[in-house]
């Protein structure tokens, strides 16, 4: 224990103390809500810099009480309405390009004739795109908005003049409409759109997201260790201490794993400020923390379902990552080598959080299946929306044995004979590789 | 094992591929003893080195150490041996007494030993204060000084030293020699590899000539010198591969 314990000390102090480590454990906590600052200024200030200076121009060719109401309704909402008059389209369009308008709205002929008479009034809207920013969609958004108000007082107007003592909301919406959402035999009292919202965005697409993370993280530490060894030439030392092989492949999970944790803790923590600052924008209220609340709580033994996937997981990846290091003669290669491992972690977890995994094709099934970092996603999705499915609580055992034997194919490949006979085979295919290259060139 | 023998060689052989870098090595290594290995750049010294530290397995022959197959038993030489590769890196982010204070503690179960051994290897690496600096503020010398250091504080029973001195300027060159005579008086044996013909003949009381995977001539100093009418080593080595 005690010889473990100083190998984890050297793993975490050397790990923790590296520049291409802890720049990547602090900048998600520093760039990501300044990120999510960024972005919801940056939209904010798009879209209410759109929706303050609304100018409209208006080619009324109705010029009747009516139409002209409309106009006075539209100034009263706070738009700055032009009136123009012209002949044509074409040349209203110029004109209102030159007032600055926002949008040009036309009303055609016979507005107040349709509408008396209870027919729909035309009118046309030409939105002027200056940007492909959310400033365009800020302006339309507001015209929209403009057009909605007056069509419902213009409605109101409409139906109180057929009945006045009718009320016309219940004219427009008959159906007095309150959803509830059943979830595991209990109703919970808000809507589904709003618990698809919640559950969405933390089961399945907050949890994916952190445990991809975390697996990268790990898996990036663990090749990084162990190739700095390579690249430093201290594994060779390492290796002659009196510590088994296994002494040495578990500081090198322990100590990767423990900097991971602390990696995804101040990743969540930047995640989610990242949210608050874009949850706090405008028009971005949903509910939050609320719904949460009327959740039925998982069944204990979940969470120990989870944790245990998760544990395996993360030492599947970790040896993974220690075996690409040891097979690389500095990081940079073992970098290259890393998207190897990295790719079919993602891809499942990128099947999971944006689809369901009854209804994929049987290959992409057998691929998540066949990944034990898929599991924890799988119980995490589980948990709250139905009981843990017998494909996650089989993926235990198989998780277990496949971390098992990927522990024992890495503890191998850290017997020296072995490993400097590979890395010596990599070298010498790489330099034919040189050579094949060279030659070719020199060819051309 | 031959008696009182630290380390037995026979018939040694390790092929890389169609490479034979060892081919038919036999030597014996006594209690006590400083042994040098002489030979050009690949002539197969680090590889019988790396075998004595079991580090790599021969393809044939048997290797001996301290009374242990080096292939079968190499868990139980590991605690009595200690090897300083040539080229051994540091842990860029640890300092030299961290270092040293992570190893001895792998080495010994009592943490007063562990203490005592920190020390003695930073009055051997003559770090002085720069013990406690980052190791990747240490200059090559002052690496490979901690690294000796690392490999005598836990008083091995073998040493084997890759170019010991290799990096250092003549001072601590000399330095590194007095603690490596020093560590064979209280009782320790040490395998070298050397260019420094001179420092080999200062330092070793038996030497083997390694040529192309083969030991051409072995032993002591003055008698290889005497045997080939050579006024120093690097002249005999000289001879006996002009041969």
């Amino acid at each position: 224990m005690r010889k473990l314990v100083s190998l984890v000390e050297k793993e975490v102090k050397d790990l923790l103390r590296d520049p291409r480590i802890y720049i990547g454990l602090v900048v998600p906590v520093v760039l990501m809500p300044l990120l999510g600052f960024l972005m919801s200024t940056s939209m904010s200030s798009s879209i209410e810099a759109g929706a303050k200076g609304l100018k409209i121009a208006v080619l009324d060719y109705d010029k009747t009480v009516l139409s002209n109401a409309f106009l006075n309704l539209s100034r009263s909402l706070g738009a700055d309405v032009k009136s123009i008059n012209v002949a044509d389209i074409e040349t209203a369009v110029g004109e209102a390009r030159n007032l600055g308008s926002t949008a040009l709205i036309v009303i055609g002929r016979g507005f107040e004739n349709d509408l008396v008479n209870f027919r729909r009034a035309s009118v046309e809207v030409y939105v002027v795109m200056e940007t492909m920013s959310l400033g365009s969609i800020g302006a339309y958004s507001a015209v929209e908005g403009l057009l909605s108000v007056s069509s419902k007082i213009f409605s109101n107007m409409l139906i109180s003049k057929l009945n006045p003592s009718i009320s016309p909301d219940v004219v427009r919406e008959p159906f007095n409409v309150s959803t509830r959402s059943i979830l595991k035999d209990k109703i919970i009292e808000v809507p589904p759109q709003v618990l698809f919202n919640q559950l969405l965005m933390g089961y399945s697409i907050m949890i994916p997201l952190l445990l991809l993370m975390l697996s990268i993280t790990v898996v990036q530490f663990a090749a990084t260790a162990t190739a700095v060894e390579n690249e430093e030439k201290t594994l060779e030392t390492l290796l002659t201490f009196p510590v088994t092989r296994y002494d040495i492949l578990l500081a090198k999970l322990l100590g990767s794993s423990i900097l991971a944790v602390i990696g995804s803790i101040l990743f969540t923590g930047g995640f989610i400020l990242y949210f608050n600052n874009m949850l706090a924008m405008s028009g971005f209220n949903f509910p939050v923390g609320d719904v949460s609340q009327l959740l039925p709580s998982p069944p204990p033994e979940s969470f120990i379902l989870l944790a245990v996937s998760l544990i395996l997981a993360i030492l599947f990846v970790t040896s993974l990552g220690v075996a690409i290091g040891a097979l690389s003669s500095d990081v940079r290669m073992a970098n290259s080598l890393l998207g190897v491992i990295i790719v079919p972690i993602m891809v499942p977890s990128f099947l999971m959080m944006y689809g369901d995994l009854s209804t994929l094709p049987l290959s992409l099934k057998l691929l998540v299946y066949a990944l034990p970092t898929s599991y924890p996603i799988m119980i995490a999705k589980d948990m709250v929306m139905t009981p843990i499915s017998l494909e996650a609580i089989l993926g235990i055992p198989y998780s277990a044995a496949l971390t098992v034997l990927v522990l024992y194919a890495t503890s191998m490949l850290l017997a020296p004979e072995k490993l400097l006979t590979i890395q010596y085979r990599l070298r010498l295919r790489g330099s034919r590789r040189r050579q094949i290259k060279e030659l070719e060139t020199s060819l051309q | 094992m031959e008696a009182g023998s630290i380390v037995a060689v026979r018939n040694l052989v390790k092929r890389f591929g169609d490479l034979a870098a060892v081919d038919g090595v036999s030597l014996r290594i006594e209690k006590g003893e400083v042994f040098g290995l002489i030979g050009p750049n690949g002539a197969g010294k680090t590889t019988i080195l790396r075998i004595m530290a079991t580090l790599l397995l021969p393809t044939s022959g048997y290797v001996n150490i301290l009374g242990y197959d080096a292939v079968k038993e190499a868990g139980k030489i590991r605690p009595f041996i200690s090897y300083l590769a040539e080229d051994a890196g540091t842990y860029r982010n640890l300092s030299g007494r961290e270092y040293l204070s992570i190893v001895a503690r792998i080495y010994f179960d009592s943490d007063t030993e562990a203490s005592k051994a920190v020390e003695e290897a930073i009055r051997i690496s003559g770090l002085g204060d720069r013990v406690d600096d980052r190791m990747k503020t240490y200059s090559k010398g002052m690496k490979r000084r901690l690294q000796i250091a690392r490999a005598l504080m836990t008083k091995p029973r073998l040493a084997i030293l890759d170019e010991p001195t290799a990096g250092l300027d003549v001072f601590h060159a000399k330095h590194i020699r007095e603690v490596v005579s020093r560590h064979v008086k209280e009782g320790g044996t040490v395998v070298l590899s050397s260019h420094n013909m001179l420092e080999v003949e200062y330092l070793c009381t038996r030497v083997a000539f390694i040529h192309r995977g083969h030991v051409i001539f072995e032993g002591a100093p003055e008698e290889i010198k005497n045997e080939l009418g050579a006024s120093n080593l690097e002249e005999a080595f000289i001879e006996v591969t002009s041969r």
